[in-house]
């Protein structure tokens, strides 16, 4: 009996010193590691845009984040949208599943509350009022350049082989695929996380919204100039020009997405991934602008999307 | 020869985690696809072993041996979990890639192996050495797996292309896993019984 408390006593210590060291080194560690994964999430979205190393950010360019809510009230559920406005502001704007706008709300919060993710949860649901449950569901971007606008980076999400992938693809105003990158994902080594290498994500470049509604995963191997022409700097290499890099890409731009050896549910999943993304946010960036225009909302982007 | 050196000599040849002792198989199989991932995941595994046997063998005295398993396994899951909050915030390019392999290390059979039969028994100075050894052992059998696999599954060595085709995609599956293992182990047998003339005893395996 004596043991057994002793034994009890003992692990129970070690327990607690264990979670103690752990507790310290999350708190000295939980900010930076914020930091720097807001900082690469920054670097992920303008190296889609087209911008990173070797080409500079222009001082006239915009991104603007919507973050967008699913709203559950007694009523039913909406849709909410947190709008930058012209004036610095933030609006809440309320959309029903049918695409007709329900309210807009002010926010009374500057843009570091709005960007923290506590805070911004914090004030979206007391906007929405008791009885109303807000739950934030994922943000997207929209970049202007010059007044004009440049395009869009939108996040999604897709059942990989074992666990989800996280990606973002980015548009240009007509809805053209510009490029994908895969944020997060847990795909075996050497098979489905080949999903991350240039040739495999290059070759949504430039796929236009018609396309991308029939695109499929083909098990063929890809042909070896198309592989140059997605591995640019491999390309370099070997001396072949951009001018020719650009007929060979013109040529296969029509093609479907050549599965990677071994990793063909990988790639079906990336694949479909795509088009959901890109399919959910044209219909709800649809609606999105009907809404602005009708409510006449003062939006930080240009109103005419 | 200096003891210390015997024991970083014995994990790297002799007892070697992977070729002889024949543990942590599972995760030897499952990433050493490429030289590079192995490498990465060896890296990680020398901190986690030797970090856990120093831990151990300073509080030797305060472990109660009848709760000593599942006080080890505290110990390496409290050095991962360290080594994963740390390590993003140090160096985030390289947690990209080794993010994967890192929580991993918790329930690997060499780590906690290394702490029942040496940690818990010697001090400070030799655990160390024998921690340090065993993860260079564990690294260098990752490495050469991760090497052959990678020339003939992917035609690469380090990523870059060295035979422009692939070979035996066999080899980077999980199945090609177990041919390479098995064969550097017959060869390491091999070498064993020409230099000793005995029969080596085979090794128990997780």
């Amino acid at each position: 009996m004596k043991e057994i408390i002793k034994i009890t006593m003992s692990l129970t210590a070690i327990c607690v010193a264990a979670a103690l060291i752990l507790g310290a080194v999350f708190a000295k560690t939980e900010h930076a590691r914020k930091d720097i994964e807001e900082k690469m999430q920054q670097e992920t979205i303008q190296s889609l845009l087209g911008f990173g190393p070797g080409k500079k950010i222009p001082e006239s360019l915009k991104i603007y984040a919507v973050y967008r809510y699913v709203v559950n009230s007694p009523k039913g559920t909406v849709l909410g949208y947190v709008i930058p406005l012209k004036d610095k502001g933030f609006s809440l704007i309320l959309v029903d599943l049918e695409g007709k706008p329900v309210q807009v709300l002010p926010i009374k919060a500057d843009a570091t509350a709005i960007a923290d993710r506590g805070q911004r949860d914090a004030v979206v649901n007391e906007l929405v009022g008791k009885g109303s449950k807000a739950t934030y569901a994922e943000t997207f971007y929209v970049a202007e350049e010059g007044g004009k606008r440049l395009g869009y980076v939108v996040p999604g999400v897709t059942q990989g082989f074992k666990t989800f992938i996280n990606l973002m693809v980015s548009l240009n105003p007509d809805f053209t695929l510009t490029g994908i990158e895969i944020v997060r994902s847990e795909e075996d080594p050497g098979l489905g996380d080949e999903i991350k290498k240039d040739f495999f994500k290059n070759q949504f470049d430039g796929k236009s919204l018609e396309s991308i509604k029939t695109l499929k995963v083909v098990k063929e191997p890809l042909p070896s100039d198309y592989y140059l022409a997605l591995e640019p700097e491999k390309a370099k290499k070997q001396g072949i020009k951009p001018e020719e890099l650009a007929q060979i890409k013109e040529k296969h731009l029509k093609d479907d997405i050549y599965a990677l050896t071994g990793a063909t549910i990988s790639s079906r999943a990336v694949t479909d991934g795509v088009k959901n993304t890109v399919r959910k946010f044209v219909y709800r960036l649809g609606i999105l602008t009907d809404a602005l225009k009708q409510e006449k909302v003062p939006a930080a982007f240009l109103g005419e999307v | 020869m200096n003891r210390n050196l015997t024991l970083l000599w014995n994990g790297l040849i002799p007892e070697n985690p992977i070729f002889r002792l024949a543990l942590s198989l599972c995760p030897a199989v499952a990433v050493t696809t490429s030289i590079e991932n192995g490498l990465l995941l060896g890296i990680a595994v020398i901190f986690v072993q030797v970090l856990s046997s120093c831990t151990v063998a300073i509080f030797r005295p305060f472990i109660h041996p009848r709760i000593r398993i599942p006080a080890y396994v505290i110990v390496i899951a409290l050095w991962v979990s360290v080594i994963d909050m740390i390590l993003p915030v140090f160096s985030p390019e390289a947690y990209k890639k080794v993010e994967l392999f890192v929580k991993l290390i918790v329930v690997f059979a060499i780590i906690i192996s290394r702490l029942e039969l040496f940690a818990s028994k010697e001090p400070l100075v030799p655990s160390f050495f024998d921690g340090l050894g065993m993860g260079i052992g564990f690294t260098f059998g990752l490495v050469l797996t991760g090497a052959i696999r990678e020339f003939f599954g992917a035609g690469q060595l380090l990523g870059y292309d060295i035979l422009g085709f692939k070979p035996l995609l066999v080899m980077i599956l999980p199945a090609g896993g177990f041919f390479v293992i098995g064969f550097i182990m017959a060869a390491f047998n091999w070498i064993e019984y020409k230099l000793t003339g005995k029969i080596p005893a085979s090794g128990g395996g997780h």
